[in-house]
């Protein structure tokens, strides 16, 4: 791929960029779907510690999936893995519909676009271009149905840590993730939001998007509107700013390699410890219900009160 | 969140294929409800598919009982002494019955529980725990109980209080019911403590002690019959407590018939805004029913199959028309003693057909429960007097005589009534028979003196538990 190349800080600030982009974009919006969507969720259930866990394995084998699978198969569980949550998450906003038609379309196209528009620049930005606005909004629908459903920051901030500890594991002792990313690159629905230039590419994974988005809502659901600017700042300087230039000043990565970092080993430690001092500061998180009564004046779904087994027979 | 998925998953398959039901599974749902209302304040949509229903469409309620029929009397006629003699000398295939075929296997009576207790017991399941009726007619019938009844009960009943917030982790629930309704007291205990309710087990004792109780603890949940309750509201009264002096946000009463006069006192004097009449009975536990804004009763249908048999010709009641309630528990709700069609002699009206506009108009209902079957009289041969027309009147009286007591016979066609003095004191014989008149009873009064009023009619407050310190708290205080 390296025909022309360019400097490595001119790649690093080409990648700082991408990256701003796309965590401001994505964790923005997120708070804003947060504040003006609500989801329908489950009858029963809310996030707990346990979920996390289930989270944590399905994203620990998920490079293996890639290893084994067939790519079609990769490529049939990823459409199904987007379609769910981006209907779930836009049915409410567009109406079931026009959701299943934005979906097809959008879907259709990057599959579309991954076998057909590669050959250029012009057709490789195109498929970031459509790719990025398929993630994004993955990114968003799947942050909102995690903190909507009632995943608190201190699971944010541990399932952030869990992940700093999973990043530096699998980028510097198991280098497998940017194998892995780098073979898989521009296959259908590649969970990356990005951009080319020139000849190189630049992204940013949907977990780490999933990540800031996560965090600056669940922060503003727990603890307000100026938590929420303080978590956005971290998301920006340690996201951001020192996700894209630590690893050119340690000389982190090597040029071979579409660039690829590994956001969450600092990401991850700062969100902990942020969260820490939120706790310490302004006590126990809101509730969503805490939350809702608060600043929300959406009206409140009853359910209807039904006969049902009644806990306490008499005897007559 | 994703457990939480497995676990209804879990619980919607057993119910499905009719198979015993895990009860911690259902437990567990119990507290996930629970975490669900801590964090988001409210359940979410759909919250009562959960518990299995309603099945709306009229179709695929058939569907369902013809199967949980089929299922029951199949488990029956293996398990069950009695039921397989009976079920055998019927000659049905039970793998064709269904709701028409149902009518070919006699009723069962209470008698029939009484007198060959035995041979109701399954083979197939240890006994745990017996229970016995409280009611007022006839002998007891002592019902045993498994423990998987004993764990899946207050599971299912704890998971629809949950849901429906009847039971609260900030409620104190108040037990005023006979300590000798063992799986009544012991239900309810389990069901709050799975729902992490405070429960408060004092029995039928002395009323004024029940209220200091309800006083102090700020008890929220009150369970008790409604005789009970009369007692409770008319003592209050005499001590002028009133509804400051509470915190009620709901009264659970079953077993007796609730008059609309009473529930009205009870909301002004105890200042409870709920009052809930519910339906449920020893020997078809755990089969309830709920009444609901409009008078009616709606019989759970995910637990049982309910029936109204026409008192005299066996067939089902026509529109309008009295009959008894006759109950099948359905496998896997009722395990270790269970009946098929069971008699409950509870009378109660047909509604006309028709949808029905209420709040719970995807169950199927009927009347309120009217009263016993041997209790009804009869005037002439289209003129029936319920016990239900008779209490509503007589505790209509502005004398406020709770819970009523008389004793009514049928004479030449009208109602010969007997009553307390207190019932009619500053009020006088000739209002109280306009009164009754008003009510569309013709009554003839006869006035004995009050020390026979407990006499004439017994109630379950008459269930009285003593203490040593029963009404002479003050002595040496
Ligand atoms: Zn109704």
């Amino acid at each position: 791929m390296t025909t022309e190349p360019i400097s490595l800080l001119q790649q690093t600030f080409t990648e700082f960029g991408v990256i701003m982009v796309g965590l401001i974009a994505v964790s923005a919006c997120a708070l804003f779907y947060f504040r003006h969507v609500r989801m329908e969720r489950p009858p029963v259930g809310t996030f707990n510690g346990r979920d996390i866990g289930v989270l944590l394995v399905f994203i620990s084998t998920l490079p293996f999936l890639y290893a084994v699978l067939p790519d079609w198969l990769i490529t049939c569980l990823l459409v199904l893995t987007f379609t769910s949550s981006l209907f779930i998450g836009y049915k409410p906003v567009v109406g079931a519909t026009r959701a299943w038609l934005g979906i097809g379309l959008l879907i259709g196209l990057n599959i579309w676009t991954s076998h057909h528009l590669m050959g250029s620049t012009a057709g490789w930005q195109l498929w970031w271009g459509e790719l990025s606005i398929l993630v994004g909004l993955g990114a968003i629908a799947v942050a909102n149905l995690y903190v909507q459903g009632g995943m608190k920051l201190q699971y944010v901030a541990w399932f952030a840590l869990a992940l700093a500890v999973y990043d530096i594991i699998f980028a510097t002792i198991l280098p497998l993730t940017d194998k892995l990313v780098a073979g898989y690159l521009a296959h259908p629905l590649d969970p990356l939001l990005g951009m080319r230039f020139g000849i190189d590419n630049y992204g940013v994974g949907l977990g780490d998007l999933l990540i800031y988005a996560l965090f600056l809502t669940a922060t503003y659901k727990a603890y307000g509107a100026h938590a929420a600017r303080l978590a956005f700042g971290l998301i920006v300087v340690v996201g951001g700013v020192v996700t894209a230039f630590v690893p050119f000043l340690l000389n982190f990565f090597d040029t071979e390699l579409d660039l690829l970092v590994p956001s969450q080993a600092f990401f991850g430690p700062a969100a902990f410890l942020f969260y820490l001092w939120m706790k310490h500061r302004y006590g126990r998180e809101r509730t969503m219900g805490e939350y809702r009564a608060s600043t929300d004046s959406a009206a409140l779904t009853t359910t209807p009160a039904q006969p049902a087994p009644a806990p306490e027979p008499a005897s007559v | 969140m994703f457990e939480t998925g497995v676990r209804q998953f879990r619980m919607a398959m057993s119910m499905v294929w009719g198979r015993r039901i895990d009860t911690r599974n259902i437990g567990r749902l119990v507290d996930d409800v629970l975490a669900t209302l801590a964090e988001f304040g409210e359940p979410g949509a759909d919250a009562q598919e959960l518990l299995g229903g309603p099945l709306a469409d009229p179709k695929a309620q058939q569907e369902f009982a013809t199967r949980g029929l089929r299922r029951t009397a199949r488990r029956l006629a293996t398990a069950s002494p009695f039921y397989a003699r009976r079920l055998a000398a019927a000659d049905v295939d039970l793998a064709k019955l269904d709701l028409a075929g149902l009518r070919a296997i006699p009723v069962t009576t209470k008698q029939d529980l009484v007198e060959r207790p035995g041979d109701f017991l399954c083979t197939d399941v240890a006994a745990y725990l017996t229970t016995r009726t409280t009611g007022t007619t006839g002998r007891p019938a002592e019902i045993w109980l498994s423990r998987y009844e004993m764990e899946l009960w207050p599971a299912l009943g704890a998971l629809g209080s949950v849901l429906r917030e009847d039971l609260r982790p900030s409620d104190i629930m108040q037990v005023n019911v006979s300590s000798q309704a063992t799986a009544a007291v012991h239900l309810t205990a389990a069901s709050c403590r799975l729902a992490r309710t405070g429960c408060r087990l004092l029995g039928v004792m002395a009323p004024d002690s029940a209220l200091d109780s309800l006083a102090e603890s700020g008890a929220t949940l009150l369970f008790t019959y409604p005789s009970y309750l009369a007692e409770l509201v008319t003592s209050a009264r005499r001590r002028g407590m009133g509804p400051d002096d509470f915190k009620l946000r709901c009264v659970n009463l079953g077993g007796e018939v609730l008059s609309p006069s009473l529930d009205q006192a009870a909301r002004q004097t105890l200042g409870v805004p709920q009052i809930e009449d519910s339906f449920s009975m020893t020997e078809v536990i755990p089969v309830t029913g709920r009444t609901c804004s409009q008078s009616h009763l709606h019989i759970d249908l995910n637990s049982g199959h309910t029936e109204l048999i026409d008192l005299e010709t066996g067939e089902p009641a026509a529109p309008g028309a009295l009959g008894t309630v006759v109950i099948t528990p359905y496998f896997p709700y009722r395990d270790c003693m269970p009946v098929f069609r069971y008699d409950t002699r509870d009378v109660a009206r047909r509604l006309p057909d028709g949808p029905l506009s209420c709040e719970a108009s995807g169950i199927p209902a009927i009347s309120q429960i009217l009263g016993k079957a041997d209790s009804l009289l009869r005037l002439g041969p289209a003129d029936v007097i319920t016990p239900r027309q008779l209490i509503d009147a007589i505790e209509a009286l502005p004398t406020s005589p709770w819970p009523a007591r008389y004793r009514a016979t049928a004479h030449g066609g009208r109602i010969q009534l007997t009553l307390p003095a207190a019932a009619i004191t500053d009020y006088g014989e000739a209002a109280a028979r306009r009164h009754f008149a008003e009510a569309g009873l013709d009554v003839d009064l006869t006035i004995v003196s009050d020390d026979q009023a407990t006499s004439l009619r017994h109630t379950r407050s008459d269930l009285r538990e003593a203490t040593f310190n029963t009404q002479h708290a003050l002595v040496g205080a």
